[in-house]
């Protein structure tokens, strides 16, 4: 027997962003496996604590770069906790707005990349092309396409543009047409059963080991586990919506979860808009005087939200100064990133590893910082 | 679902820490002594708390300490609970969680590759993560000065006569 090493990564095309594998191979089964993160690695929470509260805005959208609208608002919630700021009502339900445009945002987007891994790229073009519709609507809103910077402390920067509500409600009807399509593709396609289905397993005692969050947990364990219904933040306890669940999980199951959540954004989103009230403030200011020199009291604070990935947080703590003391970022994927593919993307063939990465939601900004 | 108030009272009753406090809803912050953080975290999984969120450490460089936070969370009460220790700077030794949170594993070497807190019986002790061919202090310490870090690494190149501007003509 011949163990051979090879190198999946830091560039590959069926994975998001530069991550790199060392794999010890027999033939094509993987024996032995290394993460080896730190291409990305940026310093973000030494870079944090040298600058103002809100001047920070402008750099935390950039640790997770498919879904940046989660880092504005764990920000603005940990700040809103510590300095017991009551958020206007209108403010909420527009984050709202944002934090489930961009979930079905990026689960378009990681649907439609499981053909980077299997070959398919006629999903991907779709896929991406339809995203593309979505940041014409982020773009409407605050002037960027990718990195929003709108969820600010206190709020959002700005009341919604003339008539935006009703292009939403236009491109959820289109998706709500479109979206079967991409079923169709990816979900029923041979090439995707032949590939995806029984295969890439996370059984559900994997899945407290390592505390893995998200859709992996929802789809080993079949327990409603997400945050917007065990512990609602913004007025997600004023809106219905279900959380998909299935009790086994091969890649497969987990791309279908994908598909299942859009829907529910989708009705949270028609739900939003129509609760919203029409009028009203959308800011509040965290502390008197110039957004710069803004001052957060004392504390330490710990702020979650369900990403697309799973649980992601900051650990925030001030000391009562004009930037902050310590700020600790909880990636979503990093137990699956980095212990998960030490320990369980062994015994899989070679061209399964990427699939592995992909459909577990291996996300390499957030885990290096 | 237990209430909030039935679980701060359980876990004064069961981890006597030395500081308790609700930083804001559904959260709780219990502060230990270092030698009890490998009891309260085992006795915590027991009570509910099976999800290790992040494991992390604060500089306090006035006081010459290090705080060590853990993170845990219930699924079914929807708490947060921040699990909080300091130790000693100048020899920073915890035990691991591994044996309680394999998860660990990783968060602990993030924390000793950035802050230089040594955990005992981690096996991945000692080994680099995210930095590669790091020769200075850990660089998430307040002593660290990124600034003088790459003044240091990266020196500013003199500008030479033979440079010539995009204006036209050779500057001196």
């Amino acid at each position: 027997m011949n163990e051979v090493k090879l190198f999946l990564g830091p560039q590959h095309p069926g994975m998001h962003g530069n991550y790199s594998v060392h794999m010890y191979v027999d033939g094509d089964i993987i024996e032995k496996a290394r993460p080896t993160p730190g291409f990305l690695h940026r310093g973000f929470e030494k870079l944090m604590e040298r600058r103002h509260w809100m001047g920070n805005l402008a750099l935390i959208p950039r640790i997770c770069v498919p879904e940046p609208d989660i880092n504005e608002f764990v920000y603005a919630q940990g700040i809103e906790m510590l300095a017991n700021i009551e958020v206007p009502d209108k403010a909420h339900w527009i984050r709202m707005l944002v934090l489930e445009m961009a979930r079905v945002m990026v689960h378009l987007m990681s649907l439609g990349f499981i053909g980077g891994p299997t070959g398919m790229y006629t999903a991907t073009y779709w896929a991406i092309a339809q995203r593309d519709l979505i940041l014409d609507l982020f773009e409407e809103l605050c002037g960027a396409r990718i990195y929003h910077m709108y969820i600010v402390p206190g709020g959002v920067r700005k009341d919604l543009p003339e008539g935006f509500t009703d292009r939403v409600l236009a491109m959820m009807d289109e998706l709500e047409v479109k979206i079967p399509e991409y079923e169709e593709l990816i979900l029923k396609h041979p090439i995707i059963h032949a590939r995806a289905k029984d295969n890439i397993m996370l059984p559900a005692e994997v899945v407290w080991e390592l505390g893995v969050t998200g859709i992996g947990m929802r789809s080993a364990t079949g327990e409603e586990n997400d945050l917007r219904k065990v512990k609602p933040y913004a007025h997600y306890d004023k809106v219905e919506f279900e959380v998909p669940t299935a009790t086994y999980s091969d890649a497969l199951t987990r791309l279908n979860l994908k598909v299942r959540e859009m829907y529910q954004s989708m009705r949270i989103i028609r739900q939003v808009i129509d609760k919203m009230p029409a009028e009203g403030p959308v800011n509040v200011p965290v502390s008197p005087g110039n957004a710069l020199r803004w001052t957060v009291p004392e504390g330490m604070v710990y702020s979650a939200v369900e990403s697309s990935r799973g649980e992601y947080g900051y650990f925030i703590v001030s000391d009562g100064s004009e930037m902050p003391y310590r700020i600790a970022v909880r990636g979503a994927s990093f137990p699956q990133g980095l212990l998960g593919i030490e320990k369980y993307l062994k015994g899989h063939r070679i061209d399964d590893a990427s699939i592995w990465m992909d459909t577990m939601g291996v996300c390499s900004p957030e885990i290096d910082r | 679902m237990s209430s909030m108030n039935n679980i701060i009272n359980e876990i004064k009753a069961a981890l006597a820490p030395l500081k308790m406090e609700t930083p804001a809803d559904k959260q709780i912050a219990a502060v230990v002594r270092p030698e009890a953080i490998h009891n309260s975290l085992s006795y915590l999984r027991q009570r509910g708390f099976t999800q290790l969120c992040i494991v992390t450490c604060i500089d306090w460089i006035k006081d010459s300490e290090f705080e060590l936070v853990y993170i845990l969370f219930s699924w079914t009460d929807g708490i947060h609970v921040q699990l909080r220790a300091r130790v000693d700077r100048n020899n920073p030794v915890m035990v691991t969680a591994t044996d309680i949170f394999p998860g660990a594993r990783y968060y602990e070497r993030e924390v000793t590759e950035f802050f230089g807190v040594e955990f005992t019986g981690n096996e991945d002790a000692g080994k680099p993560l995210f930095l590669e061919i790091w020769d200075d202090l850990p660089p998430l310490r307040k002593d660290f000065d990124p600034q003088a870090y790459s003044d240091s690494k990266f020196p500013m190149r003199e500008r030479g006569n033979e440079f010539v501007s995009e204006i036209g003509g050779t500057e001196k």
